[in-house]
């Protein structure tokens, strides 16, 4: 397809140019859509606010190909990730690829779908969201994914629909010999009164390189609620640019967590839009990182409307010669008043190379608010680790106990027992790793 | 600062009137080249690395682009029609304070503004000799005294080139940003400080006293030097409301602060902020930078921005020297449809380098304001340390408030703290103070005041009691 000439074709356009045929209407309408938004959008540079800090020669520089070939894993290679509690309701993709042999959904009660996208293609709420609720504005990343995306996780609870476990969608990602780009997407929509609990899992299986760009649409309806639980483990060479954004209608809950650990680079963009008064949402995220590691996150919260009661604590800890990147907004539109949000981003800075960023921002448009936001860059406090060595602990020892508290505040909120667990030994491995601060050898 | 300039261009007006004539700037041509540069520089009579001074930075202004990543709409100045050469503006004689808009005078006597200044402001003929020149010249015996050079740029290109030479442009350079390339091209007058070594400048300094070569127009140039053990402080502006007919201002100020040396330099700018719908109100576009070269060294901005309709003003520090201190303490409040986009930028460089910023906006009618910060600990600055705080509050339901800090880390030792929030003037509040005999009005004052406080404790005296005064005459009638 022929580009406008002032537009310099990056290598996701050149690759859109092959972009797969498909028999079905919903998708054939999707990609249109997003063929027209990829051709007028220019692959983003530093000179664009927005990515003013992140640096995407990874990308731009590397020989995608379109898909990686299939490759099989040994099973126990991938049923080491399944958590016991969603024994009965999990669903398995490989580079984007849904696994129907590994999936299982037989155990959510009455009212809970739950398959694979393509399956449903002609479901009414497939129809009627996907899709529909990505908002992102001059991204080429999200049409990218829209153009190229051919299955993904779709979970409807219809209305008072209870999941009676936790549902783990469970992305992985292979080793293949040339750089591939995965498309996961995933659409929840929870009708009136519903409940449920996703662990959404991006874990990379080795160390080649490879990009996925995970689309998430969420749309939690009147009284409903959901615990979104969000754990990027990428491979220690991937790219992870990830979009999850949720609509929130009166009386709604939505509480994300997302936890940072993988990928050379990664940047992901969650997003919540009120829909309606009275609602309650959370937008929390910890990232770990070391080596090169270039983590970027950009959240939004958009207040819309009267009556709510929002929080994020975002929390990072940087060693090796890794850089953080944190951009949250807080917007609170006019007329949206009696609005009380707070966001708190902590920067625990252990090495120096490392490198911290980050930009807190509020716009307020109604004056009846409570907003209020709060930054902090800093090493761990001396005398706090001087206190725990006179008891005895070594030096290293008390970094390791003091970096370990940090990070936990942020998972304490994951309801299932068996992720708090797992986040719980990677905080551990992280801190046991990195209590000394590293110095990369070049 | 914007409001010295206005208050000079007054007060020179008088001057010229009274000993010149203005014939010989009333055909100087519109629009900007090279020619006029050049222009410019042989009218000041200037050496020729000061005309090549300006050259090269309107070549580099040519291929500039005209910013536009701030939080703010407005039109854009026409550059080619402006006239940059600043002539003493033809403003019409009123022959009696009755023919001043009454809506200024009101503004003159709730500041209680005696009545010859009153007159002066307005561009009201004055019979009397107004009595600064006396004051002036005791003022000048004293500074001279104690060794500081105090003057216009213009007199300090002619009498000390080599300081000139030596630090203009040193901290902002002329491709530095759109606006400061075009003030290093057609810069008009502007003050020069030198504070020598040891030396503690005996008063406040103010371009108020600054009596010759009063017209520095709207690209005002400032440069203050303070050599090691010495400290001066610095006041700009005044709480008067005052006309100009000069739509852009585009002023660049340098501060340098060797070793152990402190500058303190205050601003109240009050400029016209246009009419209900912000028709006619001034652009202030400033570059402001201070460079804490020596060890010890300190530099504070405090700033109280009331006026002009779109505000772009970012005072910066760069903490160079080692155990050097920045300071910003600012109230900016916007109305009607004003537009602030206002901060700062701690650029630490040194080891333990500290700054602290305080900031407070306060927006009321349909106004946006904007708090635009940097904070940067860079690879080799151990143990700096910053504290930022910045405020928020909003009166009514149709303004905007937004704060957009850029904080960076790149040393485990730095340590930096942000926060930030945003409330209001509650009715409740308003309400209990009413009910205690006290008026709507100076209910707000009083509100607003108390939001403030720990900013404008921090201005000199002098400045301190006008501005609370004019904090509650700007926020009259807001609420309700």
């Amino acid at each position: 397809m022929a580009h406008p000439t002032r537009i310099e074709p990056s290598v996701l356009h050149k690759l859109a140019m092959h972009a797969p045929e498909s028999g079905n209407r919903l998708w054939t309408g999707i990609r249109e859509k997003s063929m027209m938004t990829l051709n007028s959008t220019a692959f983003p540079n530093k000179k664009i606010e927005e990515w003013k800090f992140t640096d995407l020669k990874l990308i731009s520089r590397t020989p995608f190909v379109r898909t990686g070939q299939a490759e099989t894993i040994p099973a126990q290679n991938i049923e080491k990730y399944f958590i016991p509690e969603s024994d009965r309701s999990r669903l398995v993709f490989i580079n984007g690829i849904f696994q129907e042999g590994y999936s299982s959904i037989g155990g959510l009660g009455k009212g809970v779908t739950v398959g694979n996208l393509s399956a449903y293609a002609r479901n009414k709420i497939v129809q009627a969201y996907l899709n529909k609720l990505v908002n992102y504005e001059n991204d080429l990343f999200t049409a990218y994914n829209g153009l190229m995306f051919e299955d993904g996780a779709f979970i409807h609870l219809e209305p008072g629909a209870r999941a009676e476990a936790p549902i783990q969608i469970l992305n992985l990602y292979t080793d293949s010999e040339k750089p591939f780009i995965a498309n996961p997407r995933i659409l929840i929509v929870a009708d009136t009164d519903s409940d449920a609990t996703v662990i959404e899992e991006h874990i990379g299986l080795s160390e080649n390189v490879y990009m996925t760009i995970p689309v998430c649409e969420v749309k939690v309806k009147q009284r409903a609620h959901i615990h979104h639980v969000r754990i990027q483990r990428d491979g220690q060479n991937a790219i992870h640019m990830s979009r999850p954004i949720a609509y929130v209608e009166k009386n709604s809950e939505y509480h994300s967590y997302t936890i940072t650990l993988g990928a050379k680079l990664s940047r992901n963009e969650p997003r919540v839009i009120q829909e309606d008064e009275e609602v309650n949402f959370t937008m929390d995220g910890l990232v770990l990182i070391d080596g090169e590691q270039v983590a970027d996150t950009h959240s939004l919260m958009d207040h819309r409307f009267s009556h709510a009661n929002s929080h994020q604590l975002h929390k990072v800890v940087v060693n090796g010669s890794a850089h953080s990147i944190f951009n949250g907004k807080i917007f609170v539109r006019r007329d949206a008043q009696k609005i009380d949000s707070f966001q708190e981003n902590r920067n625990l800075l252990l090495s120096a190379d490392g490198l911290v960023n980050t930009k807190p921002q509020l716009e307020i448009f109604a004056d009846d608010v409570l907003c209020s936001h709060g930054a902090t860059i800093g090493q761990l406090d001396p005398e706090e680790v001087f206190y725990l060595q006179s008891r005895g602990m070594t030096e290293e020892k008390a970094k390791e106990v003091l970096t370990y508290a940090f990070a936990l505040e942020t998972i304490e909120n994951v309801k299932v027992d068996s992720v708090h667990k797992l986040l719980i030994d990677e905080v551990y491995r992280y801190t046991r790793a990195n209590s000394k601060p590293k110095k990369v050898l070049v | 600062m914007s409001e010295t300039k206005a208050l000079e261009s007054m007060i020179g007006e008088e001057y010229k009137y009274g000993f010149t004539t203005d014939i010989e700037y009333e055909d100087f041509p519109s629009g900007i080249n090279e020619d006029i540069v050049r222009l410019i520089s042989e009218k000041k009579n200037e050496p020729e690395w000061m005309t090549e001074f300006r050259l090269k930075a309107y070549r580099a202004w040519v291929e500039m682009e005209e910013p536009s990543w701030f939080n703010a709409t407005y039109e854009k100045p026409k550059f080619d029609t402006l006239q940059y050469y600043s002539a003493p503006k033809n403003k019409p004689k009123l022959n009696s304070l009755d023919e001043v808009d009454p809506n200024i005078r009101e503004t003159y006597e709730k500041l209680g503004i005696p009545l010859d200044e009153q007159k002066m402001l307005a561009g009201v003929a004055v019979d009397a000799v107004f009595d600064s020149i006396s004051i002036f010249t005791s003022f000048k015996e004293k500074l001279a005294e104690a060794g500081v050079i105090f003057c216009s740029i213009s007199e300090a290109v002619q009498d000390h080139p080599e300081l000139i030479k030596k630090y203009m442009g040193s901290v902002v350079p002329a491709r530095d940003n759109f606006y400061a390339a075009l003030n290093s091209a057609v810069f008009s007058d502007g003050s020069f400080c030198y504070v020598p070594k040891d030396t503690i400048c005996p008063m406040e300094l103010s371009t108020y006293f600054r009596i010759n070569n009063m017209n520095s127009g709207q690209f005002e140039r400032t440069l203050i030097i303070a050599e090691e053990n010495s400290h001066v402080s610095y006041l700009e502006g005044c709480t008067a409301p005052v006309y100009d007919e000069n739509q852009l201002h585009a002023a660049v100020v340098e501060l340098i602060a060797l070793d152990n040396a402190e500058i303190k330099y205050s601003t109240i700018q009050n400029w016209y902020s246009g009419d209900e719908n912000g028709k006619g109100g001034i652009y202030n576009f400033v570059t402001k930078r201070g460079a804490c070269r020596g060890k010890n060294s300190k530099i504070s901005w405090t700033q109280l921005e009331t006026g002009s309709v779109v505000t772009l003003k970012y005072p910066s520090v760069i903490l160079q020297g080692d155990n050097s201190v920045g300071e910003f303490f600012s109230v900016a409040v916007t109305n009607k449809m004003q537009q602030a986009d206002t901060g700062t930028k701690m650029i630490h460089i040194g080891k333990n380098t500290k700054s602290t910023i305080i900031s407070k906006g306060i927006s009321a009618g349909r106004s946006n304001n904007s708090y635009r910060g940097e904070v940067k600990i860079s690879k080799k600055a151990d143990n700096a340390r910053n504290y930022s705080q910045c405020d928020s509050m909003l009166i009514g339901q149709t303004c905007g408030a937004h704060t957009f800090p850029y904080i960076e880390s790149a040393n485990p030792t730095g340590k930096i703290e942000h926060e930030a929030t945003t409330s209001r003037v509650g009715e409740d509040q308003i309400f209990y103070l009413q009910q205690r005999g006290i008026s709507e009005d100076d209910a707000i004052s009083l509100i607003v005041n108390g939001f403030c406080k720990e900013v404008l404790k921090e201005l000199p005296m002098e400045f301190a009691v006008e501005a609370n005064k004019l904090l509650g005459i700007k926020l009259e009638g807001s609420v309700g």
